[in-house]
């Protein structure tokens, strides 16, 4: 007997090709040595189908699985964790190819495969990846139907055309579940690697740092602004500030330094804009001065940052108020004074004796920055991404010798100085700018855009930030990164194929900004449908709504679906119960409840002589109702059913009472 | 009326020993107007009962043994030339007698069984061109030996559907067969049987089992058993119309002995086997028409009420 009829080769082929099609979207973080495994796999399957090979035996099998692991142990460095697990559940998917001899086996690769397929949205899940999806499922489905076909069908094609018919048919109900299904909070989440290769700020920096975000043009976030955007200059997107300085390295202060709350005013007219970040691995929002934010469980901090309970993982989607015009800390000194004063105690001789001597001559902190500005802006400095080395004192060294950088060294030099003047200061770290973009009406915010910038405090005024930056290269905040780089400098130089480069070109702009902005929307309406969103909109819709209404509801709608389909499955319009069928059906169920069921093809006669002599005392009036039932059932005999059920009453009376069925007699 | 009737079954039973529900089942079939297949082995005491029947009934007997040289003219009766009149003058076949043993039915060849079968059908012979009506009540019972099939004609289907019964009589219980071996021969027990049942009374016996009420519930049921015998795929084919017609007339009957006016599910059960035994074959057995296993499933799973 062999296995080959059990697993049609309908079913046989779609699988192979759903295979291609599941493992496909994963090969971008799978080892290569999947793909020799998965045609290894597929040959001998088909051998097995066309009878020239065998299934594997126990011991081929117990090594192929160790191999296996092995194998993802040596090339992930683990066997647990995100990246490890996928890589396991692929090959697993694969190898049961091999080892399937039953429907059963069969039904198993089936379900492995849709799992696969959702694991591929932990590590993409845009716009295309989203309708990619929709292929594996569909072959998977065809797979699923050529399973219950049998070995006559051997046209593939047909069976394709089913499934994907039926995926049709469900979409109304996928949109029904996408929008009513209740968003059930994780019960437990993944750790995300570290490896995961988000780019993005980090909680320190050193000059080179920004320099390789440059180069990155991945998506930050977008904004989509109330009003009318504010002008190109203005849009510093704040993420956290650093306020230790090592001598190389600045860094942020301590979460549990910054926990107290600053303290400000509003004042001017508020910007209202509402954000879709995607995941940073960071717990910060981005946001104007002076955010308060609304719908996230963000925190604002001692040094104004925004901060979240835990990192964003995925699409985060926010509103937030910010007051430009408002003053920081303006009444009482900030705690922070202490820290956004201190500096190591040795290095860069030369910027501590340059901030003496600015101190000495200008006296007045507004008249001191006004001097540094100046001077970034009068002396030969250049804005370059890749700036030369300089020696172990980067201030000095960046200050007097090579004067060219970019926004970090500027930043962090700017901050140096006035510390060293007494001055207390802090570099801001974030996005400055953006590409709005006219078709959707938004601002994109790309890794490119990141920024540093520095804000310093004076009694009376509070915090105030400038940008010596924009002293060197104006065009960087106002136009953006590519023209500040000029002529000789490639943009992007790293990611030739990408369609930034080709930024002015009309219709590749044109194609570029429909593109993005298609993908807004999916981020927006349909990866950012998260719970927030759906009560907003529910309330919109059903006003007052509750979680448990929702689940309720849902519940409820899908019982009276499925009472409407028995209905119309069972048709009991249709069967026709006259009265003394009904009195029966009683009489039936009352001898059952004492153990005496009618079999099928036991006429009413027998069963009433069975249960007579089960119940003795009863009998007579067991006789009595047969005698009425029959005489007006088969005889003819006129009556109406209240007799019948007068003499069930008067035999339910004399019956026992009893709670439950009684086990059943033979 | 009824107690006439259970009068000639105490009699048969008298003759046929232990055999109540088979003795039962046969006067069922006469009072329906049908016809008896009896199947068993030599010596079962087919013809004592087909005997004991006739004379209880008040019928003339007749018994054919069936040969393969049997021809249809000595079922029938033929014409003879007579010297003294100068014609040719019908001699009647046994055929002409009210209650017909046809003994090994099988034995014979088709032309002569088929000679018998239409006798059966049309209660009229055509002879010689000239048509005879066979005499009323007309009853036949038939034998075959079910196990010796060498040298025999099997009933075909369409046949044995013009037998409304089919029964076997087996083996007498260890009781029944001490009487019968201490007892007289059942040979000699047979003239003393006296006629309990004349013409008259049995003909109104069979009008009044045809007025005995099938109410619409239980029509329903034997439409059920037939549309189960149809659509199930255990069943070769499905019954005739002619199946479920037999069934009702043979439940009529068993009702009308029980000494009820109408026909409850009980009664249908009860002469199911009989009637639809050799009318039904398994879709599994080619050749045989066994129909055992098909009617215990009917008995069991078509609901009753």
């Amino acid at each position: 007997m062999t296995a080959a009829p059990l697993i049609p080769r309908n079913s046989l082929v779609w699988l192979l090709v759903a295979q291609v099609l599941v493992i496909l979207p994963h090969l971008t973080h799978l080892p290569l040595w999947i793909i020799g495994l998965w045609l290894a796999c597929a040959t001998w399957r088909v051998q097995i189908f066309r009878m020239r090979a065998g299934y594997p035996r126990g011991w081929v099998k117990m090594l192929l699985m160790l191999g296996v692991g092995f194998a993802v142990y040596f090339s992930r460095g683990s066997l647990v964790g995100l990246e490890a697990g996928v890589v396991l559940l692929i090959a697993a998917f694969i190898l049961k190819l091999v080892e399937m001899r039953t429907r059963r086996d069969a039904l198993v690769l089936i379900f492995l495969g849709l799992f696969a397929v959702v694991t591929s949205y932990l590590f993409e899940d845009g716009l295309l990846a989203g309708l990619y999806s929709l292929l594996p499922v569909t072959v998977l489905l065809a797979a699923l139907i050529g399973l219950q076909q049998g070995s006559l069908v051997t046209r593939p094609w047909p069976t394709l055309r089913l499934a994907g018919s039926l995926l049709l048919q469900a979409v109304p109900v996928m949109i029904v579940l996408f929008l009513f299904f209740p968003r059930l909070p994780p019960l437990w989440s993944l750790p995300q690697p570290p490896a995961r290769g988000t780019t993005g700020l980090a909680d320190s920096m050193a000059p080179s740092d920004l320099a390789s975000l440059g180069q990155s043009a991945a998506l930050a976030f977008r904004v989509t602004f109330d009003g009318a955007p504010p002008a190109q200059a203005q849009l510093y997107w704040r993420a956290v500030t650093f306020e230790r300085f090592d001598g190389r390295r600045w860094s942020q202060s301590h979460p549990v330094q910054l926990l107290d709350v600053p303290e400000w005013q509003p004042a001017g007219e508020p910007i209202g804009y509402s954000v879709v970040m995607q995941a940073s691995g960071r717990p910060w929002l981005y946001t104007l001065d002076v955010p308060q934010v609304q719908d996230a469980p963000a925190r604002l901090m001692g040094d104004f940052h925004l901060q979240l309970p835990r990192p964003v993982d995925q699409p985060l989607m926010y509103r937030a108020l910010s007051w430009p015009e408002a003053r920081r800390e303006a009444q009482t000194a900030p705690a922070s004074l202490g820290r956004a004063l201190s500096l190591p105690e040795t290095g860069n001789p030369r910027s501590r004796a340059w901030a003496a001597e600015l101190v000495r001559r200008e006296g007045e902190p507004e008249a001191i920055v006004r001097a540094l500005l100046w001077h970034f802006n009068r002396q030969p400095y250049r804005y370059t991404l890749k700036p030369p080395a300089v020696g172990a004192d980067i201030v000095d060294g960046f200050l007097f010798d090579t004067r060219a950088g970019f926004c970090a060294h500027y930043a962090g030099a700017m901050t140096f100085v006035l510390r060293a003047a007494g001055i207390p200061a802090r570099v801001v770290a974030g996005y400055q700018g953006g590409e709005f973009n006219p078709t959707g009406g938004y601002l994109s915010v790309r890794q490119y855009d990141a920024h540093a910038w520095v804000e310093y405090w004076t009694p009376g005024r509070g915090w105030v930030s400038v940008d010596p930056t924009f002293q060197v290269a104006p065009e960087r905040v106002e136009r953006g990164l590519q023209e500040a780089l000029g002529a000789e400098q490639e943009f992007l130089e790293d990611e030739p194929l990408s369609l930034l480069r080709f930024r002015g070109i009309g219709w590749v702009d044109r194609l570029r900004f429909s593109w993005d902005n298609l993908n807004h929307g999916w981020q927006r309406w349909v990866l950012g449908y998260q719970a927030e969103s759906q009560a907003r909109l529910l309330r919109q819709w059903f006003g007052r709504f509750e979680a448990s209404h929702l689940a309720f509801g849902l519940v409820a709608a899908a019982g009276a679906l499925l009472g409407l389909l028995a209905l119309l499955l069972l048709k009991p319009w249709q069967r026709q119960q006259d009265p003394q069928q009904r009195a029966f059906l009683r009489f039936e169920r009352l001898l059952a409840r004492h153990g005496l069921v009618r079999e099928p093809g036991e006429g009413a006669r027998s069963f009433a002589r069975r249960a007579a002599s089960a119940l003795p005392a009863q009998a007579a009036l067991i006789e009595g109702f047969l005698q009425r039932y029959e005489a007006q059932r088969y005889a003819g005999a006129g009556g109406s059913a209240v007799e019948l059920a007068r003499a069930l009453a008067e035999l339910r009376r004399a019956l026992p009472w009893r709670f439950s069925r009684v086990e059943r007699r033979v | 009326m009824q107690a006439r009737l259970e009068a000639c079954l105490a009699a048969i039973n008298q003759v046929v020993l232990g055999k109540d529900s088979q003795v039962r089942l046969a006067v069922t079939c006469l009072l329906a107007r049908g016809h008896l297949l009896l199947e068993d082995l030599p010596g079962m005491g087919k013809t004592t009962l087909s005997h004991a029947l006739a004379r209880v009934m008040g019928l003339s007997f007749q018994r054919i043994q069936f040969t393969s040289d049997l021809l249809p003219g000595d079922i029938l009766g033929t014409s003879v030339f007579d010297k003294q009149s100068g014609g040719f003058v019908f001699h009647p076949g046994p055929i002409f007698a009210e209650l017909v043993l046809a003994d090994e039915i099988n034995r014979a060849t088709p032309k002569s069984q088929s000679a018998l079968l239409e006798a059966m059908e049309e209660g009229q012979v055509t002879i010689e061109g000239a048509t005879r009506a066979l005499p009323q009540p007309f009853f036949v019972i038939a034998t075959q030996n079910p196990a010796s099939q060498g040298g025999t004609f099997a009933l075909p289907e369409s046949q044995l559907d013009r037998f409304l019964m089919r029964l076997s009589l087996g083996y007498p219980a260890r009781a029944a067969e001490r009487a019968l071996l201490l007892g007289q021969p059942r040979r000699e027990l047979l003239p003393d049987l006296q006629p309990l049942l004349d013409h008259a009374a049995l003909a109104a016996i069979q009008q009044a089992v045809a007025q005995v009420r099938a109410s619409d519930a239980l029509v329903d049921y034997v439409l059920r058993l037939a549309e189960a015998t149809r659509s199930q795929p255990q069943f070769a084919w499905g019954l005739s119309p002619r199946g479920s017609l037999a069934l009702l007339a043979a439940a009529r009957a068993w009702a009308y002995l029980d000494r009820r006016d109408y026909v409850i599910p009980e009664d249908v059960q009860a002469v199911l086997p009989a009637v639809l035994g050799h009318r039904l074959r398994e879709a599994a057995d080619a050749s045989g028409h066994g129909g055992g296993a098909l009617v215990q499933w009917l008995l069991r799973e078509v609901p009753a009420l």
